[in-house]
């Protein structure tokens, strides 16, 4: 096996090559923007630089539709941008990957440094009722490996899947072996064999209905269904239990690597299947009396946990792009002397 | 008994009649394109019909093709995406003039700049139909419409100008100069690289009737008095229809 030192984002990009990419568009965006430069050297996938992000996400649309494996990578203005066409794609039933490397927003913000702003723009950014995949690895080994996972998982359940990083673990460099892994194959007919009609408008068998209510709840009962039964293939977490903790922290992403130096003293929870929320958390949560979310955003993904275990939960925002552990450690010492 | 082979081979006869108006353009250019391909013995199996949204976004849906109704002022993007990712493929487009030249307009620009292979029909009736009849970039000035009630003060938007600064094909007809606007089509399907069909087309219900038209025949009369056919030019004066290779 080749142990070859890469960068995260260019780790996705070989990855992705190797679980069958043919058909990359994007358009450059800091931190996301290797991706694009890595793909554009490859051979075996047609690579195109669009006008901006909504034509970049359609042109996916179109080439995944042609029978391509497609992707495109961005950041959070770029991100925004696609989420009418992520509902299309939804609706439409095509399988993409859409790669957010976040960065700190909103707005143009600090476009270097890391951010988990999109959090919950990824679950709820297009308008209407959808049910994302969500993959949020926190190494570079990681991202390449859950990108093979995030092009099956596309396959598997015939819809856009989000892959994200941020600024950080993307521009991070570290040695991993480039496995192989297994690759799921296209199962949905190329256009032109056929006379199907993909439409974003509510529909049954190909055709627009829309004035009937019971065939829209039809249709997102389906989809609902379809989604949680691909994503059950891919229960990612990684738990690190403390006997001695009576806290158990959640944190993922980048700022999941600094609280690996609180497990001494904490129990650590992470997700890595970010949505939809892995349920095992509603059992290992039994076991502690406090549950601190540590987040780079003011309270995103705490909502979703506390959705889950019906609970209160404690937050510690990390803004700003920098993670101090002085800070965390500060914040979580008040935590303990509340109770 | 084998039935003729006939341009309604093109469409989803179980799908029709349309939901458009009476008197409506769409259902002529939907005609239009289906002889078009008849005559050039387009194969369906291998052709991808790509819309926006509005009236006219509809008509994909009705062609008896795989077919795509993307979101709104995003076909080019889409087509392009499909034709580059296969490009054994005949790729069209029918959208509305406020889905291409509105919200979609930054796509026109590049998608006429990369020259990509496909065809492009646009179902131009100078409104937003779908909508109830706002102002679109093609609306005439002084031109009244629901949100230019004292007349449109801004310019049509010149899609030759766009469309031939790239060196593309670009044809304009109207749905009253038929054989013309067939002609047309039929000689985009057959260009190698970017073609966009603009087909002036009426709108009775939501632009006709405001601007004091009685039925959708007035319309088509005034397409007859205002435009001439100019077949030798490279660039055609407001009042001609015609082809720029
Ligand atoms: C993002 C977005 N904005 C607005 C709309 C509402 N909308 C639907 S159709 C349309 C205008 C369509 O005009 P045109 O393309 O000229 O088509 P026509 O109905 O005239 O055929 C608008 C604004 C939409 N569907 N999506
Ligand atoms: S509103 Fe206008 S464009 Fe739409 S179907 Fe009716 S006549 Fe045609
Ligand atoms: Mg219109």
């Amino acid at each position: 096996m080749t142990k070859s030192l890469l960068q995260g984002n260019q780790a996705i990009a070989l990855a992705a090559v190797k679980a069958g990419l043919n058909f990359y568009a994007g358009y450059p965006i800091t931190p996301a923007s290797e991706i694009l430069h890595e793909l554009v050297n490859k051979k075996t996938v047609k690579v195109l630089q669009m006008e901006d992000e909504i034509a970049s996400i359609n042109a996916i649309i179109g080439s995944s539709l042609a029978g391509a494996k497609s992707m495109t990578a961005t950041s959070g203005p770029g991100f925004s941008l696609m989420q009418e066409s992520i509902g299309l794609a939804h609706m439409m039933e095509i399988p993409l990957v859409i790669v957010n490397v976040q960065r700190v927003g909103p707005s143009t913000g600090m476009p270097t440094f890391p951010a988990q702003g999109d959090m919950l723009q990824c679950k709820y950014g297009s308008h209407g009722d959808y049910f994302p995949i969500v993959f949020y690895p926190n190494s570079v080994a990681e991202l390449y490996e859950f990108t093979f996972n995030a092009f099956n998982a596309a396959e598997e359940s015939l819809s856009p899947v989000i892959l994200l990083s941020d600024s950080y673990v993307g521009h991070l460099y570290e040695t991993i072996e480039e496995s192989d892994y297994p690759i799921s194959n296209r199962t949905l007919a190329p256009l032109g064999t056929s006379n199907r009609h993909f439409t974003g408008l509510t529909h049954e068998d190909s055709k627009p209905v829309t004035s009937d209510p019971e065939v829209h709840k039809k249709l997102i009962k389906r989809l609902e269904t379809k989604q949680k039964k691909v994503s059950r293939k891919y229960n990612d977490y990684e738990y690190i239990e403390n006997k001695n903790s009576k806290i158990l922290l959640i944190a993922y992403g980048a700022l999941s690597r600094a609280a690996y130096d609180l497990k001494d003293d904490y129990a650590i929870y992470r997700p890595v299947r970010i949505f939809p929320i892995v349920e095992k958390l509603i059992e290992i949560a039994k076991d502690y009396e406090e549950i601190v979310v540590i987040e780079m955003n003011t309270g995103q993904y705490v909502n979703e946990v506390e959705r889950l275990l019906h609970r209160q939960i404690n937050f510690i925002p990390i803004l700003g792009g920098k993670i101090d552990l002085n800070e965390i450690w500060t914040k979580l010492r008040k935590i303990k002397k509340k109770r | 008994m084998t039935k003729e082979l006939t341009y309604l081979n093109y469409l989803k006869q179980d799908r029709l009649p349309t939901q458009w108006c009476p008197g409506c353009g769409n259902g002529i250019i939907l005609k239009l394109a289906c002889q078009a391909m008849e005559k050039l013995k387009i194969v369906k199996k291998g052709t991808v019909m790509v819309s926006g949204i509005g009236c006219s976004g509809r008509s994909a849906g009705f062609f008896d093709l795989d077919s795509v109704h993307t979101a709104h002022g995003r076909a080019l993007p889409v087509a392009e995406g499909i034709k580059l990712a296969k490009e054994e493929l005949n790729v069209m487009v029918i959208s509305g003039d406020g889905d291409l030249f509105g919200i979609g307009g930054n796509h026109l620009l590049h998608a006429s700049r990369r020259d990509t292979d496909i065809t492009v029909i646009c179902i131009s009736n100078a409104i937003y139909g779908m909508t109830g009849g706002q102002c679109s970039p093609t609306t005439e000035v002084t031109s009244k419409t629901l949100t230019t009630p004292r007349g449109n003060v801004d310019s049509p938007i010149n899609v030759q100008a766009l469309v031939t600064a790239h060196n593309c094909f670009y044809a304009r007809s109207t749905t009253f100069h038929y054989n013309h606007a067939m002609k047309c089509i039929f000689e985009a399907l057959q260009h190698k690289g970017f073609s966009f069909v603009e087909i002036k087309s009426q709108c009775i219900t939501n632009d006709g009737r405001r601007r004091g038209f009685k039925n959708s025949y007035e319309m088509l009369m005034s397409y007859k008095e205002t435009y001439r056919i100019n077949n030798s030019t490279n660039k055609l004066e407001h009042n001609e229809i015609g082809i720029i290779r």
